[in-house]
């Protein structure tokens, strides 16, 4: 959508979204090259009394390949619930999910996946997490009596010792169970677990939200050094604004427009990011016053009337000055 | 100084007064028993109610050295102790006690997997569930007259008693851990590439081994009930057997060595499982 996006120059474009002209969006790109899209999607589950809880409402989002989405929003406004989505963990009341290209109707291999919790099986040691995937996709239960099996997990476990080193770990550490390693590093080895797979597209509910500041943004670092070096999709979860500008390319916010059941949280700003991670230290005042901005927005305060709506994001752009603001209005459609 | 008052939750007992504090109701129990035989074995110096330790020995030496009344092999009197042991009564009680246990044991196994089975695939679930819920409140006693008929009255219906009577608790257990186990490793598995049963027996059921291992190890005493009640019911031989028989004319020095032998095995087998659990499972901590 925005075209200086890869300008050394920092660059963000500010959309703010309505219901409608997200689906024109939608079908405005269809030949972008997309590595997952939401169409349209709502979520409801049903509660006593044949009543029901509104979580997700017509939701349309395009993601292209390569694009480190992160995903905002308070507590409770339905991030993992659409992480399950596109995990194909459960299925939208209503619309589609595509990943990498085709819909998304179980959980499969397509994506990888790090949780905040239970991230690794706790009954393997480090190594055999990493190894595990590469040898399964390969060898399913009985497959392993193959003899070629053992001539596949040399090669694997080489590749799993050189991700162990990769990610900043010992190779000592590679035959420790999960329980002896410290929560950041059982972070680390669930993204190397998932890296082992050579996905295209990463999933990532709060990875890091239960780890210590320093822990957290040594991961942080970590996670855009991997990142930069293959250029997967991501979508990453997360509470923490500034986790969302240091990290992502993209960010998106979840919010509800009020507490009703009825009301599902809808896509309330989605902007694209400068690609060299914004932080305090780098960007200063124009860091604190997106911080600001976000935060506003996600918590509902946002701005209702389209006249206020512009007002409020020009006056915002102008002080940051880089930032270039897209208005969306029904009448218009995206305009760049 | 060490706090002493038993009712202070945060007191740190010293280790040795700990330690011999534990042992104080077992001095307890021998000094009663032991006092109970003296003052009635002076008033009846043949009692057989509380044996005394005199008496004990007699019984456990008969029971580990001679062959059972109804055996028809008696051993030479050259016979060696081995030999004696081999034919003794306790031996040959505890080996068919001892299979009948074992091959019940067994057959819980392939109920242990279709557990996994239940708590994993909804469809399982829903075919599987709700039937052994039911099957679980039946009393599984009240089958014996049918067990009888079904089975006989010697070796199967015994097993079967304590297979229908273990099996529905435990897999409704098992089930329960299945479901216990986070849904992000099921997820996670499947985002690697496992297929449905990489996930049952490579994830799922690797993990919930410890526990089962756990659940079987307090099934052991429901287990030997079962056993036990088949086999004073109806059996020509084996522990509660020979207990039953002998409860006929008093036999208490014979009953008493038996009781705490039989405590001993399961000990033993519960121990061995442990140890077994901690080695197989170094990540399982509980
Ligand atoms: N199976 C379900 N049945 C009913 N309601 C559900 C179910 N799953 C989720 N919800 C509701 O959906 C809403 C969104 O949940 P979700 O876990 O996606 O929030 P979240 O944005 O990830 O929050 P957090 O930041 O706290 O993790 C919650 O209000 C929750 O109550
Ligand atoms: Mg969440």
């Amino acid at each position: 959508m925005v075209s200086g996006m890869s300008t050394p120059e920092m660059t963000a474009g500010l959309h703010l979204i309505g219901e409608q002209a997200t689906r024109a969006a939608a079908k405005a790109k269809v030949q972008a090259a997309k590595s997952i899209s939401i169409e349209d999607v709502s979520v409801s589950y049903a509660l006593e009394r044949s009543a029901r809880r509104c979580v997700l409402e017509n939701i349309s989002l395009e993601i292209e390949e390569g694009e480190f989405v992160v995903l905002l929003g308070e507590t409770g406004c339905g991030k993992s619930t659409l992480l399950r989505m596109l995990l194909g963990q459960e299925r939208p009341t209503a619309g589609q999910i595509s990943v990498a290209g085709s819909r998304v109707e179980r959980v499969d291999a397509r994506s990888g996946y790090v949780p905040q919790r239970y991230s690794l099986f706790p009954d393997r040691s480090v190594l055999d997490n990493l190894m595990m995937g590469p040898l399964t996709s390969k060898f399913h239960i009985l497959g392993r009596l193959r003899p070629s099996y053992w001539e596949a997990r040399r090669a694997v476990k080489a590749e799993a010792f050189r991700q162990i080193t990769h990610m900043g770990l010992q190779a000592s550490d590679a035959g420790k169970y999960p329980y002896q390693l410290s929560g950041g590093m059982q972070q680390r080895v669930a993204i190397a677990q998932a890296l082992m797979m050579k996905n295209r597209v990463l999933l990532m509910d709060e990875a890091f939200s239960a780890l210590d500041p320093s822990t957290r943004s040594s991961l942080q670092r970590l996670l855009r050094s991997v990142w930069s070096e293959t250029r997967p999709t991501v979508v990453f979860v997360t509470h923490n604004t500034a986790e969302a500008l240091f990290l992502g390319t993209r960010l998106i916010v979840l919010a509800r427009e009020s507490k009703d059941d009825a009301c599902g949280s809808r896509v309330t700003l989605d902007m694209k990011l400068a690609e060299g991670g914004m932080t305090l230290r780098t960007h200063g005042q124009e860091f604190l016053d997106l911080v600001e901005h976000v935060e506003a927005v996600s918590c509902g305060q946002r701005l209702t009337a389209p006249g206020e709506r512009r007002t409020a994001s020009d006056a915002w752009g102008e002080e940051l000055g880089r930032v270039e603001p897209v208005r969306v209005s029904p009448e218009d459609g995206v305009r760049q | 100084m060490t706090n002493l008052s038993p009712f202070d939750i945060q007191a740190r007992p010293n280790r040795l007064l700990a330690q011999a504090l534990s042992c104080v109701l077992f001095v307890v129990c021998i000094g009663l028993y032991m006092h109970t035989s003296v003052e009635r074995h002076k008033e009846n110096a043949e009692d057989r109610v509380v044996p005394s330790g005199h008496q004990l020995v007699a019984g456990i030496r008969s029971a580990v050295l001679e062959p059972a009344e109804e055996d028809d092999y008696i051993p030479a009197e050259s016979a060696s102790t081995w030999e004696r042991l081999r034919h003794s009564m306790i031996w040959k009680d505890t080996a068919s006690s001892g299979g009948r246990f074992f091959i019940s044991l067994a057959l819980l196994i392939p109920f242990v997997v279709l557990a996994v089975h239940i708590g994993l695939f909804p469809w399982f679930g829903a075919g599987f569930l709700r039937f052994f819920l039911f099957f679980d409140k039946i009393v599984a006693l009240s089958l014996l007259p049918i067990l009888f008929i079904a089975f006989g009255i010697d070796q199967w219906s015994k097993i079967a008693l304590i297979v229908i009577g273990v099996a529905p608790t435990m897999i409704l257990d098992v089930t329960q851990m299945v479901k216990a186990v986070p849904q992000e490793q099921i997820v996670k598995a499947f985002t690697l590439d496992a297929n449905n049963f990489d996930v049952a027996y490579r994830v799922v059921f690797r993990q919930v081994l410890p526990q089962v291992i756990n659940s079987l190890r307090l099934n052991l005493k429901p287990m030997m009930l079962f056993l036990f009640a088949g086999e004073m019911i109806a059996a020509s031989d084996g522990l509660a057997y020979r207990i039953a028989i002998m409860r006929r004319h008093m036999g208490m020095d014979v009953i008493l060595p038996y009781v705490l032998w039989v405590a001993l095995l399961l000990f033993l087998i519960d121990f061995s499982l442990r140890v077994i659990n901690r080695r197989l499972h170094p990540w399982f901590q509980a």
